[in-house]
């Protein structure tokens, strides 16, 4: 099972919680960027840190958005 | 260009993100960082949360190490107060010390506590700065009385942390209900119900006629003539610009005017943060904002905007807030609403609801529910109530 990280930059107003939770999976520039993989559950606990709720997490194999 | 650079007045989250933005865009020239404080740049949010109950470390909220200064060759003075401007010939002057030239002068003072004349006693308590974090975390022992005047965020927050710590808390507030002026007394009152059910008593409808006691506070009196009393007292009335030393210098009081990009009315001179009364497109008029969102946003507009670049509209506002566990999110312009469609279960802490202003979406409020925001903040986007003040804006 593997999850995607999308990052919405229009959303994202550069908090740098994923990055927080997840650096090797976000890093922050004008506003997150995803730069790697992670575990599915470090990934989805970023994406639920996010205040702006800028981080949807997608299933890769079924395509279906797990969160928000 | 003198090579004087950019300087930058106050350290908060503007400064930090017009600096990052800076270099990011390949700006080489110098760039200095004016603090009153003696902390280098930090995130203050976690001062009524995390560092607040004491399972965040003080150092986790830099923004960046020290080093990363020196990378990026961002000078630091810290411990360094503005005194007073001279657009004219371009100069800061500072309380200590010679005048600062600038090519570009980036105004971040940001806001101060508003103090309340009767409560300067050695217990009363503000919480702006680390400083302030650190002094009330001290005071906030298992058993004490904390009073808090004022159920904004600050005082819900600072609530919901002393509970945490084993506080006895009482709110006094002077509204009717908490928030009603940004959410109405139907989603204020939800907020008393939250502290009411966590053990803190809510006083609204309360007036403050004064305190007893000598250097400390003992007990608070109300309009109604009860006292309260008290071992502590956290005054959280919201906050007024720090702008003072701004004063005869061309700009207006009441904070720095500035467009959607930072510019103000004079030459080479940008603001950002809670300093400024920002240009709202949305409204056409301008108006504080005194979110983290608008803060962060406005610092790399105005730096986009001093390298001749366009950082494009704002975003909506929003802000969050964390309390007993549970995240409360907000979008859009609540506080011009005038109904509010709740949908879900606010007894069970897990709702949203639809801010509306003559039958047009002005906000969105999640409670418990982050997965909502994104459909809210998309209805608030499209519904665009002030299209008619944009035309007459722009004409």
């Amino acid at each position: 099972m593997t999850y995607l990280p999308v990052v919405d930059p229009n959303s994202c107003a550069g908090h740098g919680d994923c990055v927080d939770i997840a650096p090797d999976v976000f890093t922050l520039d004008d506003v997150a960027v995803v730069i790697g993989t992670g575990p599915p559950d470090l990934i989805l606990k970023a994406a639920e840190a996010c205040p702006a709720v800028a981080i949807a997490v997608v299933d890769e194999e079924s395509g279906e958005t797990i969160y928000p | 260009m003198t090579g004087n650079g950019v300087v930058m007045v106050g350290g908060g989250l503007a400064a930090q993100r017009a600096a990052e933005t800076l270099r990011r865009r390949g700006y080489e020239g110098r760039v200095r960082i004016v603090c009153a404080e003696s902390e280098a740049p930090y995130d203050r949010p976690p001062l009524s949360k995390e560092v607040l109950a004491g399972s965040a470390a003080e150092e986790s909220v830099a923004f960046r190490d020290l080093k990363w200064y020196e990378d990026h060759e961002i000078e630091l003075l810290l411990g360094t107060r503005a005194a007073g401007l001279d657009p004219a010939r371009h100069r800061l002057r500072l309380e200590s010390g010679p005048d600062l030239g600038y090519d570009s002068l980036l105004i971040a003072t940001g806001g101060v506590a508003r103090s309340l004349p009767f409560l300067d006693h050695e217990n009363v308590h503000a919480l702006r700065t680390l400083e302030d974090a650190r002094r009330l975390r001290a005071a906030l022992l298992p058993g004490a009385r904390l009073a808090i005047v004022g159920a904004g965020f600050i005082g819900q927050e600072v609530a919901a942390t002393a509970r945490g710590l084993g506080v006895e808390v009482t709110i006094v507030e002077a509204l009717e209900t908490p928030l009603e002026r940004i959410l109405g007394s139907r989603l204020g009152g939800w907020f008393a119900d939250l502290h009411a059910e966590e053990g803190v008593e809510v006083l609204t409808g309360a007036s403050l006629a004064g305190a007893r006691g000598g250097d400390r506070v003992v007990e608070l009196v109300l309009g109604d003539g009860r006292s309260l009393p008290c071992d502590l007292v956290l005054v959280g009335v919201g906050t007024a610009t720090a702008t003072d030393w701004l004063a005869g210098s061309g700009f207006g009081e009441g904070g720095v005017r500035v467009d959607t990009c930072g510019r103000t009315t004079v030459p080479d001179v940008f603001a950002a943060g809670d300093a400024t009364l920002p240009f709202d497109p949305r409204h056409g008029c301008h108006s504080r904002t005194e979110h983290w969102g608008a803060a962060a946003w406005q610092g790399a507009a105005a730096a986009r905007a001093m390298l001749g670049e366009y950082a494009g509209t704002p975003p909506l506002p929003s802000f969050w807030s964390d309390q007993y566990g549970l995240r409360i999110q907000c979008v859009g312009h609540p506080h011009l609403a005038d109904s509010a469609v709740i949908e879900g279960s606010p007894a069970d802490r897990d709702f949203e609801a639809v801010l509306i202003r003559n039958g047009v979406p002005v906000a969105g409020l999640a409670v418990g529910r982050p997965r909502a925001i994104p459909a809210l903040r998309d209805l608030i986007e499209t519904s665009d109530p002030f299209a008619s003040n944009r035309k007459e804006a722009v004409r």
